[in-house]
């Protein structure tokens, strides 16, 4: 996704010089033909991740688009305020990008698992967040948020698991993007943990349960049409690499709340059990309750197919 | 005591032609004795040790004013200490960038102006401050940015030196020191009182000249009440290669005796009695 994103991010600049890329000292091996091409377009701040966005916000104002990257904690949790006071108060058109969402740094341990962002940013106001879930998902959210201007954060991963999608992908903000249907229930994602929904999908099947999955990607903006003829069909399981609370799964809610819909809703998120765990991210998931079988297990019992 | 009616001496805008910094510094000084007293709210002395420095700027020495307030290349001040706002809305006001009127229900339901800096569109108030250390990194995109696209102007960033405890403070200066940003100016308001103490007591800064200076600015100290002063550094930056820092020595609460180098004054509003102490001294000192 990195990879896509920056090629795509690139492709806008050359033609818009008003497009600028700031980094928190990182993307090694990732933004050499942007900086080498562009230089006047790209800043590397130093790692200081508070006055980085500040200084973003300042640089927004004089009328630029300013994409600011680093670790998706760092450019979140670390520097909360100054998105709040100078960006999102501000109005000051600066987007977000935060790589390696949920378990996707693994081994190298929680300081570098992006699990509350999601959650942190949501209680920001004006701040658009967008998840990708594929490249093709993150070639089309980058050339929408080239070319818009609102304030925003891009939550990436540093690789997908698998695509989702093909390059004939056009996404309509807002729109949930259903990619396989089924009449039985939904099950929602966001982010490349869309592979186990796939395969829960796919077992469900073989026990007569047919369901829908859709990538959800526009978290701010959620798309109440899908979400009503989701709650006709049946239970929707949500599932989403971030911490329970406050997630993609609290946005469905809250979205459900507030278009009075009543629905069976469940939440497959991570448990976050033993933060100081080491391991690869499929590792990470399993043991935090991220798993096809927890899926499948929360899809039956919201059915009340559970013996 | 009866509280006397002092409508009629606050000035609440005069033609811009006819202000010099000095009348500018003395009408918003009564100003923020009188709203304070009126609204009962806090950061006085700040407010007054401050005022010196935003009448120079705000009187011809940055260039800026209503004419040009759109302009992309004019001076940008930001005041980064936005619980001084009583001092920037006074000279906003009596300057003509904000109306007339606009601090006669500070604080209060609805008002446009309140405790701290906000910012709103058109009024020469850059950023919303009130949270420390916000305004350096701020003020160093602006000027980034300008360098960058070849953009001319200055870029003023009023700061307290309590914000010198703040750890964007050295990051940014980190920063503009890396990009050579001869268009960025910082000024500290080094009255020595942080919100519970001496900033010495607290956490020492000097030698400060000699920190800013070993982070690659240039730097000036003055006295950041001698107007003379204030406006002759301003015009040095220009040819300098660097940021620089111009540590402004004042009195936290300077003007009012009573109030002057007194951590208590960072909290209290003077009383109806102490109001008229204070602008009686003020004054007899014109």
């Amino acid at each position: 996704m990195r990879e896509q994103f920056t090629k795509t991010l690139f492709e806008h600049a050359k033609s818009n010089p008003n497009i600028v890329l700031i980094t928190g000292d990182l993307g090694f091996g990732l933004f050499e033909p942007f900086s080498q091409t562009l230089p006047k377009q790209f800043i590397n701040s130093g790692i200081n991740e508070q006055s980085m966005m500040g200084m973003a916000a300042g640089y927004a104002s004089t009328g630029k688009r300013v994409f600011v990257y680093s670790i998706a904690n760092f450019v979140t949790l670390r520097c909360l305020e100054q998105i709040r006071n100078n960006i999102s108060l501000m109005n000051n058109s600066v987007v977000i990008v935060g790589v390696g969402g949920g378990y996707d740094y693994g081994s190298q341990g929680y300081t570098h698992h992006a699990l509350e962002d999601i959650a942190v940013m949501r209680s920001i106001p004006n701040i658009e967040i967008l998840v990708p879930a594929d490249s093709f998902e993150t070639r089309e959210l980058t050339s929408y948020l080239a070319l818009t201007e609102r304030p925003s954060y891009l939550r990436l991963e540093k690789s997908t698991s698998q695509e989702f999608h093909n390059n004939e992908l056009v996404m309509l903000p807002g729109k949930i993007n259903e990619i396989i249907s089924g009449e039985h229930g939904t099950l929602i994602f966001s982010g490349s943990i869309g592979d186990i929904a796939l395969q829960a999908a796919k077992k469900l099947n073989d026990m007569r349960f047919f369901v829908s999955v859709a990538s959800l990607s526009f978290v701010t903006n959620i798309d109440s049409t899908y979400l009503k003829l989701a709650c006709k069909k049946g239970p929707i399981v949500i599932i989403e690499e971030h911490s329970m609370i406050g997630g993609v799964g609290s946005a469905i809610l809250e979205k459900l709340n507030q278009l009075s819909l009543v629905a069976r809703v469940g939440i497959i998120g991570s448990s976050q059990n033993n933060l100081s765990e080491i391991g690869d991210k499929q590792y990470l998931r399993k043991q935090n309750g991220l798993t096809i079988d927890n899926i499948i297990l929360r899809f039956k019992a919201l059915v009340g197919a559970l013996n | 005591m009866e509280f006397p009616d002092y409508e009629g001496i606050l000035v609440n805008s005069l033609p811009q032609s006819n202000l010099t910094s000095t009348k500018i510094a003395k009408e918003s000084r009564k100003k923020i004795l009188i709203i304070s007293n009126k609204a009962k709210t806090s950061h006085v002395g700040s407010s007054l040790s401050v005022i010196d420095i935003l009448s120079v700027l705000y009187s011809g020495a940055a260039n800026i004013s209503k004419d040009t307030i759109e302009s992309k290349t004019r001076d940008v001040i930001i005041l980064s200490k936005g619980h001084a706002s009583l001092a920037l809305y006074s000279v906003l006001t009596i300057a003509g960038f904000l109306p007339e009127h606009s601090l006669d229900n500070y604080c209060s339901n609805g008002a446009l102006l309140g405790g701290h800096v906000t910012s709103k569109e058109n009024s020469g108030v850059e950023l919303s401050t009130g949270s420390l250390g916000h305004g350096l990194p701020y003020g160093l995109g602006i000027a980034l940015s300008r360098k960058n696209y070849g953009l001319g102007g200055r870029i003023f960033v009023i700061i307290s030196d309590g914000e010198c405890n703040e750890g964007t403070t050295w990051e940014s200066a980190l920063i503009a020191n890396q990009h050579g940003l001869n268009n960025l100016i910082v000024i500290i308001d080094r009255n020595s009182i942080q919100s519970l103490d001496f900033t010495e007591n607290t956490l020492k800064l000097e030698p400060l000249e000699d920190k800013w200076k070993s982070f690659g600015w240039n730097t000036k100290q003055i006295s950041g009440h001698d107007h003379q002063m204030i406006r002759n550094v301003l015009e040095l930056n220009s040819s300098q290669a660097g940021p620089l820092c111009v540590i402004a020595n004042t009195i936290k609460g300077k003007g009012v005796s009573f109030m002057e180098n007194s951590v208590l004054w960072h909290y209290k509003f003077p009383d109806n009695e102490q109001l008229v102490m204070a602008l009686t001294e003020l004054d007899l000192n014109e």
